[in-house]
Formats: structure tokens, sequence, C-alpha cells
């Protein structure tokens, strides 16, 4: 009680101060009572987790917008995954008398975190979303990883649902022993082709041959198979098939259902299958699911969808690195599309533009999916520069510095190449202005009923 | 068929810190577009440089602890470098690299780092730092834009690379900009450099051709992005420095 009593108190001070308080109430009602998490937990009906390496922030929020339309969920928004932001969570909810006030969790959890906390919470649907490597720990991390989201599992009795297409995550799925269900991609979206991307797990985790694939969809997730012994990837349960901003997923013999979805990129759109299965496993129906997508707010400028027309997806770009990433993760996409980058140069942009010329700009211009390629803000012609040196034809190339005439010519150019998505990528200052342009045009456009979920 | 010409960008490992790839990219573009072929070596900082082997030499900008051990691993061959210059040898240095031909760069501390001696030239750390954007009159080449970041105060005695319009230049204080000296090319204008100054860049392409003994005379290129960046830059930029140097 003492506990409960100490976290609420730190909570209280702290949300007085104004300051974000996500792990350190929890922090410290933890050190004075060591078993608090097990007081709370043993009062919820039930637990969600989310674990993985890579889109657990991203599946649970998608999930908890979904569970939020039919009951009120303890969660942990900020991404507070180890025990003091999930106790942090649960004190939220708690009375000074100790009594939850909320039946329901939905945490997503470090994968070390697991098997501390598993026993303690009365879990019943576990979501992995992918076992991938960490740049910082690349050599014999992963096999602990494998293991400890094992070990975790293995403390509940929850309904585990994995990759198919992550032989990481499949080789959990034999190794449980309890109920497991499988989401993956349709095999359409299989691709030959693999840049130097780093394959994790291409070795086969029964019989440690190396794995073949018939195809890939990203990193080491696609259609494996060992040929030594019977490992294989399995016929998911729930199928995902994506087209620009929806997904349809079937569900065993059932009619597939379509989704519109607030995120994108081929990592987002797994997230999001991810999700719809977890949330298909609590009970949720098709339109509350759909709903739930709806009210979700992705964070400003990453990969943040548009339901203008054509599509728009909009990226902040502020640095090398990040830059790289956006640019990885558009080259990722399938189909045609319209790049528009908006550059300025204000004091939070950072005065130099230099840094544009370290940026892997070439992984863009040497993709002939990039059709037309728009530039705009301050500096719109220094991109357009960087862009020519790249090796990107200049009759496809126009810069409008003006950033709504450069915007609306992005989607002229769109448009008339036959309603491909734009990409937008802009550094800070402009980043705002073009959302709300983006906003505008999304609204106007609503008469299309791009949102009207639909049953197909 | 001419024979490639020999490009050697020097230790990018460790000087490269405003985006010097920019520069050797803008080089390596303007041959191709007519016709002509560039061979980047890319001298990492574990081997050694010959300047016998190339017929342009870039030296790029990096940290003072980064400029420190190029100049040990340059100087190892100084006479060798300095032969070369006084030979003619087309070199390139921006930022850090420029610092580096003098004979020695100043830390705050007092500590002086020599440089390559190639160059009656000498640089002191200062405060603060000179940053902005920037735009010269070259003789050679017109007007020359860009970027500078520089916290060293570098004052010479031979020409400059050109006399500063807006901006700061060598030390803020004698309105020059950069060095000339045969065909050594210093400054410490990046951005990067080259791509919005391409008649910078083909003169000392024209000049790396000519060293080499490349019978080619440049044709110009159709630079109509060039000149729009390089308009856009003097009406935006220029103007908004103006208009910020006179609010207090």
């Amino acid at each position: 009680m003492f506990g409960v009593w100490i976290g609420k108190l730190v909570l209280l001070l702290l949300s007085m101060l104004r300051k974000r308080a996500t792990s350190l109430p929890g922090k410290i009602a933890l050190k004075v009572s060591p078993r608090l998490l097990r007081k709370l937990g043993t009062q919820l009906e039930r637990c969600i987790v989310v674990t993985g390496t890579n889109g657990k922030t991203t599946t649970a929020r998608l999930l908890a917008a979904a569970m939020k339309q039919e009951d009120p969920i303890i969660h942990n928004t900020e991404g507070a995954n180890l025990p003091q932001g999930l106790a942090t969570a649960l004190l939220r909810h708690t009375s000074w008398f100790g009594r939850l006030r909320r039946k329901t969790a939905l945490f997503e959890i470090d994968e070390a975190t697991l098997p501390l906390v598993a026993e303690t919470l009365p879990i019943k649907v576990a979501v992995v979303t992918n076992v991938f490597r960490d740049q910082l720990d690349r050599y014999g991390e992963l096999d602990t990883t494998v293991e400890k989201l094992l070990a975790g599992l293995r403390k509940t009795d929850a309904v585990a649902i994995l990759n198919a297409d992550d032989p990481l995550a499949r080789h959990i799925g034999l190794s449980y022993g309890k109920t497991v269900l499988y989401f993956g991609m349709s095999k359409e979206h299989l691709k030959q082709e693999h840049r130097d991307q780093m394959r994790d797990g291409a070795f086969c985790m029964q019989c440690g041959h190396e794995l073949q694939y018939d195809g890939f969809y990203y990193g080491q997730l696609g259609d494996y198979h060992c040929p030594n012994c019977d490992f294989f990837r399995p016929v998911p349960d729930f199928v995902g098939h994506f087209q620009e901003s929806r997904l349809e997923v079937t569900q065993g013999q059932l009619p597939p259902v379509s989704f519109q979805l607030p995120v994108r990129g081929i990592f987002n759109v797994y997230n999001a299958l991810s999700a719809i299965a977890a949330a298909r496993v609590c009970g949720l129906d098709a339109s509350v699911i759909q709903q739930g997508l709806r009210q979700y707010q992705p964070p400003l400028g990453r990969m943040q969808a548009f339901p203008t027309r054509p599509h728009t997806v909009l990226n902040l770009i502020k640095n090398p690195t990040g830059c790289d990433s956006v640019l990885q993760a558009i080259h990722s996409e399938p189909g045609d599309k319209v790049l528009c980058i908006a550059i300025n140069d204000l004091a939070a942009d950072g005065k130099d533009v230099s840094w544009l010329w370290d940026a892997d700009f070439e992984l863009i211009t040497e993709d002939d999916s990039v059709v037309k390629c728009v530039t705009t803000g301050l500096r719109a012609e220094d991109m357009a520069l960087r862009l020519k040196y790249g090796g990107y034809p200049e009759s496809n190339l126009s810069y409008v510095p003006e950033l709504e005439a450069g915007l609306d010519h992005a989607l002229e150019l769109a448009r008339a190449s036959g309603d491909v998505p734009v990409y937008v990528l802009s550094t800070y200052t402009a980043l705002y202005p073009l959302a709300d342009l983006l906003k505008r045009r999304a609204h106007n456009n609503e008469p299309a009923a791009m949102y009207r979920p639909s049953v197909s | 068929m001419n024979r490639p010409l020999c490009i050697a960008h020097l230790y990018p490992d460790l000087l490269n810190l405003y985006a010097d790839k920019g520069n050797i990219l803008t080089l390596k573009r303007r041959l191709e577009w007519r016709g002509l072929e560039a061979q980047v070596t890319l001298v990492t900082s574990s081997e050694e440089a010959r300047p016998g082997d190339y017929d342009l030499v870039l030296l790029g900008g990096g940290s003072d602890r980064e400029q420190e051990i190029v100049s040990r691993t340059l100087r190892r061959s100084r006479d060798e470098w300095k032969a070369a210059v006084e030979d003619g040898l087309p070199l390139l240095a921006v930022c850090g690299g420029y610092q580096l031909l003098g004979e020695y760069y100043q830390l705050p501390d007092g500590t002086k780092v020599p440089g390559l001696e190639l160059l009656d030239m000498v640089t002191v750390a200062g405060s603060p730092r000179l940053i902005g954007n920037v735009a010269i009159e070259s003789d050679e080449c017109g007007t020359i834009v860009g970027f500078e970041n520089h916290g060293g105060r570098t004052t010479h005695h031979h020409a400059p690379l050109g006399k500063v319009i807006s901006g700061h230049g060598n030390n803020g204080t004698d309105g020059h900009e950069g060095v000339r000296y045969k065909n050594v090319f210093g400054t410490y204008i990046h951005g990067p450099l080259l791509p919005k100054n391409p008649a910078l860049a083909d003169f000392i392409l024209q000049t790396a051709l000519d060293y080499a003994g490349i019978d080619v005379k440049l044709e110009p290129l159709d630079d109509e992005l060039e000149k729009a960046a390089r308009t856009a830059f003097q009406v935006r930029r220029m103007n908004l420095s103006e208009v910020a140097a006179q609010t207090p």
C-alpha cells in the first residue's frame, strides 16, 4: 500500500510541475514495494503485451486505438517499456486505496523485460512484431533475444501472435508449445531483388543449415524453408495484402476485410497487420478496428499518410542519417511515386545546407520508380542541384521555391502520372506548413469516401 | 580517346566535415557530361598519398583533432608535396585542408599545430567562429558563393581567391577570402563549394587537364540549374543577411 501512495504522490508532484512522468513514479514505487506489479497486476482481467525488436510502439498504439473503442484501457503510451514504465501506467489508474479502476491493460514490453514481468500479469495475448538485430549488439545477441522472448512467453498461457515471415519468430512459435497464431504478407508482395541488407537468422534455428528463400519482403522477412529439415514458413492465420494506403486482411476462410491505414512503409504495414490480428483475437470486430485506426494519430512527419488525391506521405528530414533511413523506406515502397522535397535553411533547420550532399539521395536518383521530383522551399534550387549531380534526369526534375505552389505542382504531376503517391520530405520549418496544407487538401477531398470502412 | 583525369580525395575518412563528396561529384560529372572520364581515388589515412600519382588533389575539412592527424601523416612527405606544388600540381583545399597548407594552426591554448608549409600563411584560432553565407568576387571565375564556418583567422602574403562581397573571409578584417598560388586553390567556402560555382569548377578542371597534358578545351555546359541556384542564393540569402546586419 505504501508503494502505491509514494508512487501516486510522485505522479501528482510531477504533474503539478508539468513534467512528463512515464517512469520515475513507478521506479520509486517499485523500490519501496518490489511486489507492486504483482499486486496491481492481479487486479487486471486481462493484459495484452506487444514485444519484439522493431515496431513495438507503433503496433501497440495502433492496437490501443482500436481497443479504446470498446473499453477504457491502461496503456504505456510513451513507449516506457521497462518495469518502472509499466508500474507508472498502472499507478495512473490506481485509487489511493490501491484499487485498479480499469480492467484491461495493453503494454509494450521490452524483450529483456518480458521474462521479468510475465508472471505478475494476466497476459492473455502476446504479439511479437519481429526479431531483428540492433546495430550495436551485432554478435551473439540474437540468440539471447530469442531465448528471452521464449522464457517470457513460457511463463504465460498467452495466445502468441507471431510473424510467419520471420524465421526467428517461427522458431519461437515451434518451441513455445502453446497456442500460436501467425500473421504474414501475401506472397504477391515477395521480391527477388535484395540490396545488401543484413539478413538476421539466415540459418535454420532447428538444424543450423542455411535457409533458402523463395523471395523476400524486407530484411530477413520472406518465404523461407530449410533444405535440410522440415522447418518452413507456416501458412499465416492472418494474411495481409496491401495496396497504397489500404490493407486487406484475410483471416482463415472468412471473407477479406479492407482497412484504411494511417501509416505507410512496409514495416508499418506489418505493424498494422499484427495490431489487427491481435485486435481480432481480443474479439474486436472489423468496424471497431477501422474506427480505431481512423482515430490513430501518428507522430508528425514519420511516414505520416494524408488521404489527399493522390495519397501523400509526409516525412521529416534533418540530417544525413535520418534522411537516409527515410530514403530507404521510400525506396522499399513498391510502385511508381513522385517526390516532393522541401528544404529550408532557417535557424531551426540549420543554415548550412551542405548536409544534403552527405545524404544518400543516390538511392532515389537510381530508382526508376521515382518518376518525378519537385524541390521546394528556400533552398529548392540547391536541392535540385543535388539531385542533378546525383544523376537524376533533369527532364523529370523541377523546382518551385514557394511551398504551396511546389506541393501542388507535385500533386499535379502525380495525378498526371496515374494517381501515384507523393512522398513529401521536409526540413523542420517547412514541416508544419506542409502538414497544414496537406490536411486542408485531404479535407477538401473527403467526399471521395477515403475513410469509409469498406467491408468487401 | 583521352586518358582519364586522376583525381585524389585525400583522407575522406578524416576530412569530410562539409560534404566534400559534393565537390568530387561535381568534378566527376562535369567531365562526364563532356565525354571525358575521371578516375577518383579515395586515399584513406592508412595509405600514403603520392602527389606524383595525381592530376588534381582535394583536401577537405575536418575537426581540429582530425586535422592534426592529417598534418602528421602528410608532413612525412612534405618535400615531395612542396616540389609538386611548385611544379604546378592542381590542389583544391577547403576549410581545414586550407589551413593545413600554411606554416601552422595555433590552437586557443597557444599550441601550434604545424602545417605542410607549402604557403607563406598562418592561422590563429579566434572567437567567435565566423559563420554564415558568403560571397566573394574572384578575377578568374567571377562571383563565388557558399557557406563559411571557421574559428581560425588566416593571414598570408599571396593573392586571395577573391575579395569579400558579403561574409567574413579569411579573418574577418582584411576583406580577403582564400588563397591563389600557382595551381593551388584554398578557401573557407563550402556548401559544398563547387556545385554552385560551375565557373570555378571548370577553371580548376581546365587547370588540371592542362597539367595532366590532356589536350582538351572545356566547352560550356547548360548550367541553367546552377545559375538558378546562384541567383536564388544571391537574392534570398545575401539580401536576408543585409537585413539581419541592420537589425541590432
